[in-house]
């Protein structure tokens, strides 16, 4: 049915319809047509209906036949004008009454009794001509004045002035004009549209009524929904389709359908029409004759809301409302099935569908669809034709060219019965008419081809569409149309890249489902089991085992037969291999610590960890072997592993085996699980991230073991500054039998070890063998302790060295185990004590001082020092001040210990550097050792306690350690008190109150334990000069310098002059030999200037000449400023430079100390003579 | 009217996991199933990316599309849990609102097996506020949850949604 469009009549004089003047009006009339921008504000629709545009009929109002035969069936409210124009011009209102009016009366007669028909008086003036009215004095009312007054009978104007001429011919003028022409158009169909709307009412209303028919019915809505389409209001006119078809479903819900012919009269080619076109019967001719099947009605109705949809431009809408009406009537259509021709609701589904699919192609192509838009078109276009493609399915597997299991079988519909669709006779006399699909009964390939091209259109149109999850599914299905054909090749190429894309979002089903296939197309193909046949098949089994994957393995009787096959095959598979192929993460198994502490293996060195391994496969696997790797500090890693030959489903108990494990706290590093090649490995490493999050690693302990071999570092007994260092490795054996052990040491400062010159210590040492990367220990036996000295590079610059200790050994009972054990240990460089010197020169005589203190918070305990020169015969004598205390000396960070020796030298010769020897303990060490002594002794005496042995020194050493109250008194007695030791009653309570009491004796320490050594050398110090210089106050200048003894008599008074003598000795003897030769020196003295204390006069300053032993004398006057005990200045005596010597451009002067003779001394000083007064009671006077 | 038919079930995490598929169909593929589940999210997808655009809230997402024989209904809860359901394809208008009532049922269905405190028992701890880790984790065990989502399906059937 084409569309109505609104018709407007117009009508005027007939002369004025003659000239030229109207057919230039007319055609400028025309010209403002479409109308544009209509706002329809419906009595019975609450919004505000826009209408963008819209097509108007321009007629002569003769041309229309008034009175046609009315037919009985409603038209649509456009059949009639809606608005009726009459247009003249007349000038002058006399004109007008004469002639004008009249016509004008006539016309109105006609034009308003009509019904839902609006009209409009239409006066054409001049432009000039309505100046030049302007400029006239109005007495009279204009022509329009009049017109209104004659024929605007209510309030609504319906005369309209346009003032045009066809050189003035501008839109503005006929502005005025079209908002009428609107207005009355509008007003109109509003009415008319009311009245047929009322009239639907009426009949909806009737429904229940006797005699009611539906066709009826739906021939009177329906053209209102003509209607609505004619003014453009499509969604109106859609929406009155809609409610049509609730109408009609609820006719079919009442069962109701007598006005309907059989649901479908099957014509030729019902199946292959295009599903959208209404022309393509005569539907409405059909619907009157109340003879149309409820198939077409539904085609019908279906083409019209699809026509209605393409018009607003929603062309999804459209697809979706054609695949859906596909689906569900064909469902209909099934139950009626048997007497429609053969496969003929498959035929016409496939071709509505992809007829459909043209269309909205053809209509879309005039619209402009945005990207979304076009996106959900597409994805609906897809599942039109992705309905096609069912078809197919269905139809290839009646037909046999396909095969009746997934994917194809999907699409068979769930009532379609087991019986096969056999054509029988009756029904074969009719037949499909779509060729595509005859060709495709006929020929197995047309078929598939047919099938290959629509499903890639589909995947196209999902491509396009976004909807890459319905592309994949369509790609399995070609997939599996490739195993049927036999192209195995592309088959497995599909499926194998198919479950890359299920997996990521756990969709385990489909991709078991994918990986299956895939397997089963490699076995049918017969292709070599390699590695990537290995991974599909290890993601199979890791889809398997996850929960959703079984779901989908139905077709597999005994999966778990099935399973085991293939964990066979896996295993052969693995062989095959040829390199080692890790692969990470498999759910299949997993590994997890029964315990969190190693056991000692007890009768060898190693320690062994229980773990469970959950097969969680059905079937028993065959492994190789289970390895488990710890994580130590510094990255060490210790490897536990287990032969084990297979594991059964379920959990699987093992004891794996490290046959050399440091003790300490390990973390959980990776597991591994190996069948030939192939490698199960499992990270177990946390990111700090997940530490954060509260998921902490897995810890395991392993314990101490102290029957296995160790290496301990440690200090020499006797360190000699000057020396190569060297640090003790202690490599104790154990339990082992050691055939051979070779020590590596590393240290991360940089500091190398020299193994060649590995010095082995103690008795019955082994043979060891060195090179330059580690040294070899042979024939450890039992028990035994080697200790072996190895010279390193100098590591002065640290206090501590950290060394890494490697062991790699073989012991004599194992001969086949490569045991490594690597340790880490510090071991200290610093000394202890830091040493300081002072030399004092006097005369011959040198005092030297040494002053220890310690570097650390600790104390050490020196038992002993001594300076030892290198021969007595090389003119040193070396004799110690104080005697030596026998006591030890305690040197604590706040007081340290002073030294002080002697040394006597010959003159002149060369001098070898002494030794300052320094025998020394910490006292933690002496302490601790003392407590070994102690526990010794009482295990001694109660051989039982032997095993406590450890425990209890364990326990003294923690007490010692938390309360330091034990010091002092042990310093100053010896004697030890361990404070807060809780002693039970027990073994080990008894053995400790032993030990305290044998603890709490006094105890020389030079009595038990080690003591180190440090040697360090001491050059002897050298002085040209040692000066001597005195200042002495003689009894009268006159008397020479006397002798210290002699007893001053005269008293000193302040102010009075002194006479003093100035000495100054010096002496060589400690001169460079170099500088032997040397007579003498030129030198100076500065007597101090102490001008509160006294006055100098005479020689203050004064140079002079000094040879060896030789003593300059200077006479001086001294003045005391004050009485009291006043000390004599200081005499400053200073070398000169030696003249004429130069050394690096500067003079050279000769070293000097000088010592003050009398710096000790002190005169008292009087008062000057004066008199004071004393007063003396002489008692007191009673009477007075 | 014809009573509803429930032919499937789907619940998928936010994350496009699945949680739980389960088919009432008898006899028919499961495969069938999981791919309709599977690409229903495609046009879940489409429709979220809709509802964002409209702001709308709405947890009912209708119609998805239709296969042959079945009708796919979508539905997301708040918390962006999907449930996808096929129902048997029937010549007659579905209701939205019956489709929505076993939306609704399902929901509780899920949410009560949610609620169980000792899902998150052996979820990882990292995990602990992600929705899917603990889904995952209670994968296997959901016998309670199956058992009400196939109780559902029944009733539908038997009920048949009031006309």
């Amino acid at each position: 049915m084409s569309a109505q469009r609104v018709t407007v009549t117009y009508s005027g004089p007939i002369i004025f319809l003659s000239t030229d003047h109207w057919k230039q009006i007319y055609a400028s009339l025309a010209s403002q047509l479409p109308l544009r921008n209509l706002h329809w504000k419906s009595t019975s629709r609450n919004a505000l209906r826009s209408i963008q545009e819209l097509d108007v009929d321009l007629v002569a109002l003769e041309t229309l036949r008034e009175d046609q035969a009315a037919s009985q069936v409603p038209q649509t409210v456009l059949d009639k004008p809606l608005l009726n124009l009459y247009i003249f011009i007349c000038e002058d209102s006399e004109a007008y009454r004469t002639q004008t009016r009249k016509q004008l009366k006539e016309w109105h007669a006609s034009v308003s009794q009509r019904k839902n028909q609006e009209w409009l008086i239409v006066h054409v003036v001049r432009p000039d001509q309505s100046v030049a009215q302007g400029r006239l004095f109005q007495m009279k009312a204009s022509v329009l004045d009049k017109v209104k007054a004659d024929f605007n009978v209510d309030r609504k104007d319906r005369c309209v002035q346009l003032v045009w001429s066809a050189d003035k011919d501008n839109p503005t003028v006929w502005a005025d004009l079209v908002t009428k022409v609107k207005e009355g158009i509008l007003s109109a169909f509003d009415a008319a549209l009311t009245q047929r709307e009322e009239e639907v009412k009426r009949s909806e209303g009737q429904r229940q009524m006797p005699g009611w028919n539906f066709c009826t019915f739906f021939i009177l809505k329906e053209s209102v929904a003509n209607s609505l389409e004619g003014m453009n209001l499509y969604e109106d006119a859609l929406q009155q389709y809609y409610e049509l078809e609730a109408t009609f479903f609820q006719v079919l819900r009442e069962k109701n359908l007598s006005w309907f012919g059989a649901l479908i009269t099957p014509m030729a080619t019902d199946d292959s029409a295009p599903l959208l076109s209404i022309t393509k019967k005569p539907y409405r001719d059909l619907i009157l004759a109340n003879t149309i099947s409820v198939f077409d009605f539904r085609v019908y109705l279906l083409a019209r809301q699809c026509i209605l949809l393409s018009k607003i431009g929603d062309m999804e809408e459209l697809c979706r409302k054609a695949s859906s009406f596909l689906s569900t009537f064909a469902r209909t259509l099934r139950e009626i099935e048997d007497t429609l021709p053969p496969f003929f609701i498959e035929s016409w589904i496939y071709s509505s569908a992809l007829s459909v699919v043209d269309q909205a192609d053809e209509w879309a192509g005039s619209l402009q669809l945005d990207k979304a838009a076009l996106a959900s078109f597409n994805a609906a276009k897809g599942e039109l034709v992705e309905l096609a493609r069912w078809q197919l399915d269905i139809l290839g597997i009646a037909t046999g060219f396909l095969p009746r299991k997934p994917p194809f079988s999907l699409a068979l519909p769930s009532s379609l019965g087991e019986a096969a669709k056999v054509p029988d006779a009756k029904r074969a006399s009719v037949s499909i008419t779509n060729t595509e699909l005859l060709a495709a009964l006929e020929d197995q390939d047309a078929l598939y081809d047919l099938y290959v091209n629509i499903t890639n259109r589909a995947i196209e149109l999902y491509a396009s569409a976004g909807r890459r999850k319905f592309a994949l599914k369509l790609h399995g299905t070609l997939a599996a149309l490739d195993v049927h054909r036999g192209r195995m090749e592309n088959a497995l190429s599909t499926y194998t890249s198919l479950p890359a894309h299920y997996s990521p979002h756990g969709w385990t089903s489909l991709e078991a489902f994918m990986l299956n296939r895939a397997l089963n197309i490699h076995e049918a193909a017969e292709k070599p089991k390699d590695r990537e046949w290995i991974h599909v098949l290890l993601h199979f089994l890791r889809a398997y085992v996850e929960d959703m994957g079984r779901q989908l393995l139905m077709s597999e009787e005994d999966s778990a037969a099935y399973v085991q096959g293939l964990a066979t095959q896996l295993k052969e598979a693995a062989q095959e291999l040829d390199s080692e192929t890790p692969f990470p993460d498999h759910p299949a198994f997993s590994l997890t610590l029964m315990e969190h502490n190693a056991k000692l293996a007890e009768s060898r060195d190693g320690s062994l960890l229980k773990v469970v391994v959950q097969n969680k496969l059905p079937c028993e696997v065959s492994i190789d072997e289970v390895q488990l790797q710890l994580a130590g500090r510094e990255n060490s890693r210790i490897t536990f592993t287990s032969k084990a030959s297979s594991l059964v489903p379920g959990p699987n108990e093992l004891t794996l085996f490290c046959p050399s494990s440091p003790p300490g706290t390990y973390s959980l590093f990776s597991t591994q699980i190996a069948t030939s090649r192939l490698l199960f490995q499992w990270k177990h490493t946390k990111t700090p991230k997940q530490v954060r999050a509260g998921n902490m690693p897995t810890l395991v302990h392993i314990p101490r073991d102290p029957k296995a071999l160790d290496v301990k570092l440690k200090q020499p007994p006797r360190i000699e500054l000057g020396t190569s260092r060297k640090v003790m490795v202690v490599l104790s054996a154990g339990r082992n039998e050691i055939a051979t052990a070779a020590v590596k040491l590393g240290a991360p400062s940089g500091i190398a070890f020299s193994y060649d010159e590995t010095e082995v210590v103690g008795e019955d040492a082994p043979p060891i063998r060195t090179d330059a990367e580690q040294v070899t220990f042979l024939d450890v036996k039992k028990g035994q302790t080697v200790v072996a000295a190895i010279p390193h590079s100098d590591a002065s610059a640290y206090h501590y060295m950290k060394v890494n200790i490697t062991v790699e050994y073989v012991t004599t009972s194992e001969p086949d185990i490569r045991r490594v054990l690597r340790l880490s240990r510090v071991v200290a460089t610093s000394l202890p004590v830091a040493i300081n010197v002072e030399d004092f020169f006097r005369g011959t005589r040198l005092f030297t001082a040494f002053t220890l203190s310690t570097t650390s918070h600790q104390h050490v305990r020196v038992r002993e020092t001594q300076l030892l020169s290198q021969s007595e015969s090389n003119g040193v004598k070396i004799t110690r001040c104080m005697a030596s205390k026998p006591s030890v000396v305690t040197i604590t960070p706040s007081q340290p210990g002073r030294f002080l020796f002697q040394v006597d030298s010959v003159k002149g010769q060369a001098r070898d550097g002494l030794k300052l020897q320094i025998s020394y303990r910490m006292l933690r060490e002496e302490v601790e050792s003392l407590i070994e002594h102690a526990v010794y002794e009482v295990v001694v005496e109660t051989p039982a306690l032997e095993f406590l042995r450890q425990d209890m020194i364990d326990k003294l050493v923690q007490a010692l350690e938390t309360d330091a109250s034990w010091v002092e008194l042990y310093g100053v007695t010896g004697e030890l008190v361990v404070p807060g030791v809780l002693t039970d009653d027990d073994e080990l309570g008894a053995g400790l109150r032993r030990v305290l009491a044998l603890l709490n004796t006094k105890r020389s320490p030079l009595s038990f334990g080690e003591w180190r050594e440090i040697l360090i050398p001491v050059d002897v110090p050298q002085m040209h000069i040692t000066a001597a210089a005195r200042l002495q106050i003689l009894e009268n200048p006159f008397s020479a310098g006397t002798e210290k003894s002699q007893k001053r008599t005269r008293p000193l008074y302040a102010g009075q002059p002194l006479s003093a003598l100035l000495t100054v000795q010096t002496s060589f003897h400690w001169a460079p030999p170099e500088d032997v030769k040397v007579e003498s020196y030129l030198m100076r003295y500065d007597i101090e200037d102490l001008s509160n204390d006294w006055l100098v006069s005479g020689r203050k300053r004064g140079d002079f000449v000094a040879t060896d032993g030789a003593t300059f004398t200077a006479p001086v006057t001294l003045i005391a400023l004050h009485h009291g005990e006043v000390a004599l200045p200081k005499v400053a005596v200073t070398a000169l430079p030696i003249p004429g010597e130069h050394r690096m451009r500067s003079s050279v002067v000769p070293g000097c100390e000088t010592h003050q003779v009398h710096g000790a001394e002190k005169v008292l000083v009087l008062p000057r003579g004066g008199r004071s007064t004393f007063f003396v009671s002489m008692g007191t006077n009673n009477n007075a | 009217m014809p009573p509803l038919r429930l032919n499937a079930v789907a619940f998928v995490s936010p994350q496009n996991h699945p949680i739980l598929i389960r088919s009432f169909a008898q006899g028919q593929d499961e495969l069938k199933y999981h791919y309709i589940a599977h690409t229903s999210l495609d046009v879940i997808d489409e429709r979220i990316s809709a509802a964002v655009a409209s702001k709308s809230t709405e947890c009912y997402m209708n119609l998805l599309y239709t296969m042959e024989d079945v009708a796919v209904y979508g539905y997301i809860t708040p918390l962006k849990v999907k449930i996808i359901i096929a129902l048997a394809l029937t010549d007659s208008v579905v209701r939205d609102a019956d489709v929505l009532t076993i939306f609704r049922a399902l929901h509780t269905a899920y949410r009560h097996a949610v609620a169980n405190p000792f899902l998150r028992l052996n979820a990882p701890i990292d995990g602990y506020n992600d929705h899917a880790t603990v889904l995952q984790a209670g994968n296997g065990k959901w016998q309670t949850f199956r058992k009400r989502v196939d109780d559902i399906g029944k009733a539908v059937g038997v009920v048949g949604v009031t006309a």
